[in-house]
């Protein structure tokens, strides 16, 4: 029995060794004036010192940074009320006072170096109750310290970012859905003087009674929250109203953030109102622009209507001009005229003639414009080969090289595009009078979404690429009567026949080494 | 050739008539040409009523009618013509300065026999005129009954 004892004893003491050796925690036991007695493997370890070099030598005190020594007995003098010397005093007022004591400390060790520690105090007493000293055991708080710098760290780029973010921020918390924070630019834009003000307010506070489409802006107010929540996020319109009553329309975006098992909402609002002011404005313009156009095609359309009526009913009293020169110069009698009198007559007679081809060409303009265009399957083979055949009364007498490739099926009015045909071959034949032969090709230059590009190249006198912008101006010509005959309409009812047919017109030349006119159709694609 | 195939001109304009009779006769084309200034008065003459009640000569071989004119115009001249059993035969020839396709669809759907364009140019005028006349007044066959009679009282 007594061998079980003893070994039970044994155990124990073990144990307790064991306990108060663990090097995790620095145990250091001082006397009553704190000259230390006991200092564990743990203490030796932390600190570098061995025991026999501290032990009825030293205080913790010394081991400790002397700056926190005495502030923390200032502070506890401030607290307890009574004068604490700055000192191992300082260390263990509250313990023995009976007062539970854990601190931060920051020990420095034999080598200089510093490290923070945590340190929880109890005084030793006797059976009689008296302190016959002080147990200090400490933990090494240098991996805690790290992270709660981290930590700080974190939080402080945090807070450096919302509040000097430039967009406004805000953050909303259950249940109440208040503003528990906003920055700067959130305060600025509700126009709050200060963080204080903000804080006791919700969203409905800063929006008006209702929003744009009639809906309570409390209402929406709780529903955007809940979307946010449930979605995650939500990105809306809303109109606030800042504090001075002033509403504004701003973009939201709300999400939900949980941190710490705490749900948040956090926001970023944007101030719109200077877009909504430009799309508005964007609108009005667009709107202007609109009742112009309608107010520009319909003085169009009576110009139109009107060169035509008075292009057709110019044809007659032409007719009669030119008839009763005829006649006028037969009852004369040639032989009884002078050569001038007869070049004058002639020259009446040419006049006229020009007249009736303006009044043709301005005709079939202002046709373009007015008359409906059918919509045909064209063959433009046939068609180039019919306007040639038009053209007889100018080439005949003509030596003239044709060059025609293969043309495709177009889409298209057939009448309308014959006219094209014939004024752009027409010119071809025209100004290439001075070459021999003349050479006339009419090819594809290629497609361009879905259109084919045919042109109509000549090698006759071709002209100025300076001036290719007025070629198919109204009445805009590159060269005088003398020189080429001509009414300068010709283009411009090619342009607009081709415009209506939703395709483009363009021409390349250079003087004197020909022009090439091109222009695109729709191409018919095999069904 | 019959020389008596009579011409109605109807015509609202006094110059393009004198130039239509001046190249007719030029051509001795114009040995029988009556001609009216409008509508109403071609129609009075063909349906022998009004001023022309008492006509008892033939009617004639061609008409060449004017579109534009006053009052009663020629597509209703044509119209009527067309719609009348016994004038429907008579060949109407629209002589107009109008290439509307309305016009010519018109003309064409009510029946009419030629549509010519009366060119601005003098010497087409003339071609055209002619060509007219020779064909119509001259090598084409009129329908029968149509010929101009002499005067009752001849023998």
């Amino acid at each position: 029995m007594v061998l079980r004892r003893q070994k039970t004893l044994l155990g124990a003491e073990a144990l307790q060794r064991a306990i108060f050796n663990s090097a995790n925690f620095s145990k250091i036991a001082t006397d009553a004036k704190g000259v230390i007695q006991i200092f564990n493997v743990g203490a030796e370890r932390m600190l570098g010192y061995t025991a026999a070099e501290v032990m009825n030598k030293i205080t913790p005190a010394e081991l400790s940074d002397p700056q926190e020594v005495i502030a923390r007995a200032k502070a506890l003098s401030l607290e307890l009320e009574t004068p604490i010397a700055p000192g191992f005093e300082a260390l263990v007022f509250k313990a023995s006072r009976g007062i539970e004591d854990i601190y931060e400390l920051t020990y420095i060790r034999k080598d200089g170096s510093h490290f923070p520690a945590i340190v929880s105090v109890t005084a030793l007493r006797d059976a009689h109750g008296s302190i016959i000293g002080y147990l200090l055991i400490g933990t090494d708080n240098t991996a805690r310290k790290r992270v709660e710098l981290a930590l700080q760290v974190g939080e402080r780029r945090y807070r450096h970012l919302f509040e000097s973010s430039r967009d406004a921020l805000i953050v909303l918390m259950p249940p109440s859905w208040l503003f528990s924070d906003a920055n700067q630019a959130a305060l600025q834009m509700f126009g709050a003087t200060s963080k204080a003000v903000i804080t006791a307010l919700g969203p409905r506070d800063v929006s008006p009674e209702r929003q744009p489409d009639g809906r309570p802006s409390a209402e929406g107010a709780t529903e955007m929250i809940a979307t946010a929540m449930r979605e995650g996020s939500h990105f809306f319109e809303w109109t606030y109203q800042r504090l001075n009553g002033e509403a504004f329309a701003a973009d939201v975006l709300l999400t939900r953030m949980e941190a710490g098992g705490q749900l948040s909402v956090q926001g970023t609002v944007r101030d719109i109102s200077e877009r909504k002011q430009a799309e508005a404005e964007l609108a009005r313009q667009a709107q202007e622009v609109r009742a112009a156009n309608r107010e520009l095609q319909a003085a169009n359309d009576e110009l139109d209507s009107f060169s035509y009526s008075v292009s057709h009913d110019l044809r007659a009293p032409l007719r009669h001009v030119l008839g009763f020169i005829e006649l006028l110069t037969r009852e004369i009698g040639t032989n009884v005229l002078s050569h001038k009198a007869l070049r004058h007559l002639q020259t009446i007679t040419d006049a006229a003639v020009e007249m009736g081809r303006l009044i043709d060409d301005l005709l079939a303009f202002s046709r373009m414009g007015k008359v409906e265009l059918y919509e045909n399957l064209i063959g433009l083979d046939g068609l180039v080969q019919d306007s040639i055949l038009a053209l007889d009364s100018v080439t005949q007498g003509r030596s003239i090289d044709w060059k025609i490739a293969p043309l495709p099926e177009v889409f298209g009015d057939p009448s309308a595009l014959k006219q094209v045909l014939v004024n752009l071959i027409g010119n071809a034949v025209k100004y290439s009078r001075p070459r021999n032969p003349a050479r006339i090709e009419i090819s594809c230059a290629g497609e361009e979404d879905g259109r084919v590009i045919v042109f109509v190249r000549d090698n006759g006198v071709g002209f100025d690429m300076q001036f290719a912008h007025k070629l198919f101006g109204v009445f805009q010509r590159l060269h005088g009567t003398n020189e080429f005959e001509g009414t300068g309409i010709g283009l411009a009812t090619v342009r607009r026949v081709i415009a209506r047919h939703g395709g483009r017109v363009w021409a390349e030349a250079a003087l004197n080494q020909g022009a090439t006119f091109y222009f695109t159709l729709r191409l018919a694609t095999a069904a | 050739m019959d020389s008596f195939k009579r011409i109605l001109l109807v015509e609202n304009s006094p110059r393009d008539t004198e130039l239509i009779l001046d190249v007719l006769s030029g051509h001795n084309l114009a040995n029988d040409v009556f001609s009216v200034s409008d509508g109403a008065e071609a129609l009075d003459y063909l349906f022998r009523r009004g001023p022309f009640a008492g006509r008892t000569d033939g009617q004639p071989a061609v008409i060449l009618l004017d579109l534009k004119m006053p009052k009663v115009d020629g597509m209703e001249v044509l119209r009527q013509i067309k719609n009348d059993s016994k004038l429907k035969v008579i060949p109407v020839v629209v002589m107009t300065s109008s290439r509307e396709e309305q016009d010519l669809l018109n003309s064409y759907q009510l029946g009419v026999n030629a549509y010519v364009v009366k060119p601005v140019k003098f010497a087409e005028f003339v071609e055209a005129v002619t060509r007219v006349g020779a064909f119509w007044a001259g090598l084409n066959e009129a329908p029968p009954g149509n010929v101009a009679r002499p005067p009752r009282n001849a023998t």
